[in-house]
């Protein structure tokens, strides 16, 4: 008789170690708790009922009903709570790769081998990963061809993004149409020195493994894609209910059942609320950062050393709006955004490390950023609705609403760009369980505590102006920067939910188990058969996109238990 | 889209801690969970709004986003009555009544991109978690707009419907009990969202900002994407050149 696996979460952590459990001849079968809204998932062209239909996203379609569903968030113990949605990944099969823009950067040398390379900084607890670039990469390179990255490495930049990201192969599909707005502010970009180049996405260029070419329908990133050209879990799901794993969505874990150091199984509840146990021989959870870490705080699993749900990371998604007023940028159409630079990720970029030393750290790091996007017309709407409040208080509506609704400035007009800032792992930054708050069966929800540490605002104060900078080079006629950390530079922020989508931590990976939760394979330290194989492994949060290198390491990970 | 966070514009232009925050009846709620509840029993042509109802937050939304038999300076230019924005939120309102709820529509495609038939018309069935986070929203919502209608009418002493249009914007400038607010968001997603949502009837929501909406499974060819559509030049003036030197002078 086989050994059976339990996977909770369908996203891209779970689906990729399912795919290689049942692979190797594990009975797999995969929680998610969320619905299916895909048909004949095992078939080339699966259906979908995804859309383009922005009133369906903005009524919180595929994310936790935040009503039903909420989390807690607060920025100190010592700040006011406020509770609805925060950080709202995707909660349906597929995780968050179903609304993700795709974009698929690697992490750096310099994320896996931080402390050794970088160096510690003070009040952070920055680490190595228990591997390196180069035991990764060859893990980078399958996931690339499992779900279809596109891009030309013969474009990206030396200096420094294939230095500390070195390529060894081609990505399998040419890049599909670069955006207009993207090539406006690349070549802003390129007038200030810096390094523009087409990011890898896996979004189809040309058919691919019997999914269509991108059709530029626009409705991109915050959307799940309705032709399926852009997939992500889908792909090692798929292969994962080929090989014979199989998909309980509607399903939630609720618990991990323990006996000594061994997992035994799950509880979960079905729709109606139902209970029931399913005994298994290796558990994975795979979540997404925060639920693992809630359902390990529900379990009460072993936290001898109170490590569980902290050094929970975000990156920082600090904006610049540029507004065009001599022609429309069209940036509806097509991929979000289609370029990128790395210049800001890097800790030696020109002035960084001497506004470092004048912060008091020896070093710091911003991240990414992404060249291109705008909002579509209910979100631009409610825009001009909030700030008419401040223009026409007389009268926030009416003709001056429609003559803003035509100038388009804040959406044809717009062209956004997105700083993906670093995070450092900090122990106060963390999950724990609500006291109060509880979601609409009764469990208690997950309550986030979360707030920068001086690394990240010096970042964030060094790199904003350059944002401005950017797109005033790139032929913006009001060019504005917009924090996403609150600090006295920046007191706007202060107390809000942070935007971020990229949750990370709360279980690292480490050799300690005195410092890390879970072992150089994302094996608990105190359960031998259970492995958490999403986001919350990271023991720093690099200054890129996290889903590919989560699941390049789940890949990594699972590999190694297939075997056990 | 990621790449562009309204919270942050409306930081930007000093206004902060709008969007993320729920309702103080649904912060409540979320503490205490129960079963979900099905929906008032509601009947009529109308589902949820009774004919004074309707017809005050037709006059209402129309003075919102007004349309040519508003305003003079709109004419060529429908608003929301043209939109139909009253039905779109009695529609709403009254959304778990009908099964499948119409809170979500359906995928991956409507007929106006070169497909035959529209799938987003044909409703998708919510799950517990939704039906339970949507009754008692709409509960809420249900009870807000009968307690906003009322005040409309008494500030209007006695029928919001009768008074000149002028007394109707200072009414709503006013933002009674932050009813104002609430319809002009409701107002917005009744004129701007696809129309199987029961607004923008006719698509002249979309026709009037030049929006293409839904675009499947057309797309847009790599041309269209790649280049400049050229020249499209915009002169501020009014509340464009005032939104444009907020922007410009904000921190």
């Amino acid at each position: 008789m086989s050994r059976r696996a339990l996977v909770v979460g369908s996203g891209p952590g779970g689906s990729v170690a399912a795919m290689v459990l049942a692979r190797a001849g594990w009975d797999v079968t995969i929680f998610e708790k969320g619905a299916n809204y895909f048909t004949d998932l095992s078939s080339d062209r699966p259906g979908t009922v995804f859309s383009n239909d922005e009133l369906k996203t903005n009524r919180v379609f595929a994310e936790p009903e935040p009503t039903a569903e909420p989390r807690v968030y607060r920025s100190s113990p010592q700040a006011q709570s406020i509770t609805g949605a925060v950080q709202p990944l995707p909660q349906t099969v597929g995780g968050g790769t179903v609304h993700w823009d795709a974009k698929t950067p690697r992490f750096w040398d310099i994320d896996f081998k931080k402390l050794s390379m970088l160096g510690p900084v003070p009040g952070a607890q920055v680490a190595d990963w228990p591997f390196d670039y180069d035991e990764i990469s060859p893990y980078y390179d399958q996931i690339e061809g499992l779900i279809g990255v596109a891009g030309d490495v013969s474009l990206f930049p030396k200096e420094p993004t294939l230095a500390h990201a070195p390529r060894t192969k081609a990505l399998p599909m040419p890049p599909g149409p670069p955006e207009y707005s993207s090539l406006v502010v690349s070549k802003g970009c390129s007038r200030v020195g810096l390094h523009p180049f087409i990011a890898p996405m896996a979004i189809n260029s040309r058919e691919y493994q019997g999914r269509p070419r991108c059709d530029n329908c626009g409705f991109c990133s915050g959307y799940g894609c309705p032709i399926l050209a852009r997939v992500g879990a889908l792909a090692p799901l798929r292969e994962a209910l080929r090989s014979g794993a199989e998909l309980r969505d509607s399903s939630m874990v609720v618990n991990v059942e323990t006996n000594g150091r061994r997992a035994t199984g799950v509880g979960w509840l079905d729709d109606e609320n139902n209970r029931h146990t399913e005994s298994g021989d290796l558990v994975v959870l795979a979540a997404n950062a925060i639920e693992t870490a809630r359902l390990a705080l529900l379990s009460g699993l072993p936290d001898p050393y109170d490590l569980a749900g902290r050094q929970l990371m975000f990156h920082w998604f600090s904006e610049g709006s540029g507004i065009f007023l001599s022609e429309r940028l069209h940036n509806y159409r097509g991929r979000d955004h289609t370029h990128d630079i790395d210049d800001f990720a890097d800790p030696e970029f020109p002035g960084a490390r001497k506004a470092a030393k004048a912060a008091g750290l020896p070093y710091f790091r911003a991240g990414k950023v992404e060249l291109g996007g705008t909002q579509l017309p209910l979100d631009e709407a409610s825009s001009y609705q909030e700030i008419l409040r401040l223009l026409a208080p007389q009268k926030p509506f009416g003709t001056d609403f429609k003559q803003l609704m035509r100038s388009s400035l804040l959406r044809d007009r717009l062209c956004g760009i997105e700083l993906i800032g670093e995070d450092l792992p900090y122990a106060t930054n963390r999950v724990d369980l609500d006291p109060k708050v509880r979601d609409w069966r009764g469990i208690p929800v997950a309550r986030i505590t979360y707030g920068p540490g001086r690394s990240e605002i010096a970042a964030q104060s060094f790199y904003m102006p350059w944002l401005v900078k950017l797109l005033k080079a790139a032929g913006a006629d009001v060019a504005i920067a917009i924090a996403e950390l609150p600090s006295s530079q920046f007191p706007i922020a202060q107390d809000q939910v942070p935007a971020t989508e990229h949750v990370m931590g709360g279980m690292p990976m480490g050799t300690n188990a005195r410092t890390s939760v879970t072992d150089e394979q994302g094996r608990h330290h105190h359960l031998d058969n259970l492995f958490v194989a999403d986001g919350a492994v990271f023991p720093t949060s690099g200054g890129h996109n996290p889903t590919l290198t989560i699941m390049a390491t789940a890949l990594r990970q699972a590999t190694a238990w297939a075997g056990t | 889209m990621a790449v562009f966070h309204r919270r942050q514009v409306l930081q930007a232009a000093g206004l902060t801690g709008l969007a993320v925050l729920l309702p103080p009846e649904l912060l409540a709620a979320c503490s205490t969970p129960s079963p979900p509840t099905t929906g008032e029993t509601i009947g009529g042509s109308l589902s949820v709004f009774d004919p004074h109802e309707a017809k005050v937050v037709e006059e209402a939304t129309a003075r919102l986003i007004p349309g040519p038999r508003d305003e003079l300076s709109e004419a060529g230019h429908p608003g929301a009555r043209e939109a139909n924005v009253t039905r779109y939120i009695d529609t709403m309102l009254g959304a778990l009544t009908l099964s499948p709820a119409k809170i979500f529509a359906g995928g991956p495609f409507s007929n106006r991109a070169g497909w035959p038939i529209d799938d987003m018309a044909k409703f998708l069935r919510l799950t517990p978690a939704q039906t339970s986070g949507w009754a008692r929203r709409l509960a809420s919502l249900r009870a807000q707009y009968r307690r906003g209608v009322k005040t409309l009418d008494k500030m209007a002493g006695g029928d919001f419907t009768a008074v000149s249009t002028d007394k109707m914007d200072e009414i709503l400038a006013q933002d009674p009990g932050g009813f104002m607010t609430l319809l002009f968001g409701h107002t917005i997603e009744g004129v701007y969202s696809a129309p199987e949502y029961g607004g923008n009837a006719g698509l002249v929501g979309w026709h009037e900002i030049a929006w293409p909406g839904d675009r499947q499974p057309r797309g847009y060819t790599d041309a269209q994407v790649t280049l400049s559509d050229g020249p499209d030049v915009y002169v501020p003036k009014g509340i464009g050149e005032q939104l444009l030197q907020l922007l410009a002078t904000s921190p």
